[in-house]
């Protein structure tokens, strides 16, 4: 392999405002990612909204990772190993849509965020790289 | 023998088949987001595939954090939309080719593509929802449906280029194939979005563009753009674009027949073109 690894995982974490769910963010999240996956199931579900913290002791998460899934701290839960995909169950077992999750996740007003989108999106100038600043 | 006659790619978003199972086409923020899809749907009517090849990605349904497959082909009879936490969407099951699927599945692995083979899954959005923009709501789907699954969620992807070389090999699978079938490839995801954190709504309408007009004008740019660019430039789910190449790579010469390309849905750049094999 013609490939750095380690200059290829350094610049994934060069980038503003992003968590890429590297092999070790995956090994930090397995089992917020598994327990959050658990909430596919309708019996699931039930059991989690009537005993949130009773059902998370079933799983082995740190308590940092439990106090944030509590707390519904999603950029806290990226930081600990949380994928989109998977947290995506937790924030559709409250009834939030993705617009509505990943808008509040960039510390926005829903009104603004949704207002950002319709306006094109944000832009990318400034947000590519944190060394080079650009 | 099957032959590969064109390629499709499309975004995938949830909401773009929440909008259709809803019936919301009559509000302005959906009409401009799926209209771009009426030409495709009438020109589907006249091409009627036997088969669609249909790279997507699953998003922590069928595969969890158990098992991570790099490239999956479904080889079953039959795929049943899944229960992503509100119930599965109103749409028909998906009909598998497990011949044509056991066949490209085989000489993908001799040709050195070490493909994980799937027997029963349950497919969701992100292979549903290309079907409801290029068919409709039909109450079976007009053809049959080869899924081809990558992972573009735990890093690292396969390269854009090992994705394009993989579009090679399953368009030598396809021309080796005896059935006379008339066959297309899609590749779905994308274009720039990005699902979290404080960056979170990142779109380049600029870069999206270009990638478009180059699946016609430069493709061999295309394949050797690396991950970093399509996470800075795209968004940290613009990988997905990863996935068209796959497409890409099976067509050899092309033209463009159609595109759409439209901002917002939900968080996500629409992005939609159909490419035809030329002779």
């Amino acid at each position: 392999m013609s490939r750095d690894i380690h200059a290829w995982l350094a610049e994934l974490e060069d980038i503003p405002g992003t968590r890429v769910f590297t092999a070790a963010r995956a090994r930090q999240g397995y089992h917020l990612n598994q327990f959050a996956m658990s909430l596919m199931t309708p019996e699931n579900r039930m059991r989690w909204l009537a005993d949130e913290r009773g059902y998370l002791a079933e799983w082995q998460l740190t308590p940092d990772q439990a106090d944030a899934v509590l707390a519904r701290d999603y950029n806290r839960l990226l930081d600990l190993g949380g994928n989109i995909y998977f947290l995506a169950k937790i924030f559709s077992t409250d009834g939030l849509s993705f617009l509505q999750a990943v808008g509040s996740m960039s510390g926005m007003a829903p009104e603004d965020y949704q207002a950002m989108m319709i306006a094109g999106g944000r832009s990318p100038q400034g947000l590519r790289s944190r060394k080079a600043g650009t | 023998m099957a032959r590969l006659t064109a390629g499709i790619a499309s975004s995938h978003i949830p909401a773009l088949g929440v909008a259709i199972d809803l019936g919301k086409r009559g509000e302005p923020y959906w009409d401009a987001a799926l209209k771009g899809y009426d030409w495709t749907r009438d020109w589907e009517a006249a091409a009627r595939p036997d088969v669609v090849i249909l790279v997507y990605n699953d998003h922590a349904t069928a595969f969890d954090m158990k098992i991570i497959p790099t490239f999956a082909i479904g080889c079953g009879d039959r795929f049943a939309p899944a229960d992503e936490g509100w119930g599965p969407r109103p749409v028909p099951v998906v009909e598998g080719h497990p011949g044509l699927a056991w066949h490209i599945a085989q000489c993908l692995i001799l040709d050195e593509f070490d493909m994980t083979i799937i027997n029963d899954m349950p497919v969701d959005h992100g292979l549903t929802v290309p079907l409801s923009l290029m068919f409709g709501q039909p109450v079976a789907w007009p053809c049959k449906v080869v899924p081809l699954a990558v992972n573009v969620v735990t890093y690292p992807p396969p390269t854009g280029n090992r994705c394009w070389l993989l579009g090679e090999a399953i368009a030598r699978a396809v021309a080796s194939f005896p059935d006379d079938l008339n066959v297309q490839i899609w590749g779905t995801g994308g274009m720039s979005h990005q699902l979290q954190g404080p960056r979170a709504g990142l779109i380049n309408r600029a870069w999206d563009t270009r990638f478009l007009d180059d699946l016609t004008a430069d493709p061999q740019r295309l394949r050797h753009i690396p991950h970093i660019e399509y996470l800075r430039e795209t968004g940290s789910e613009g990988i997905e674009m990863v996935m068209w190449l796959i497409m890409r790579g099976a067509l050899g010469a092309v033209r463009e027949l159609h595109r759409h390309y439209h901002v917002p849905a939900s968080n996500t750049a629409v992005g939609h073109i159909v490419l035809e094999v030329l002779p």
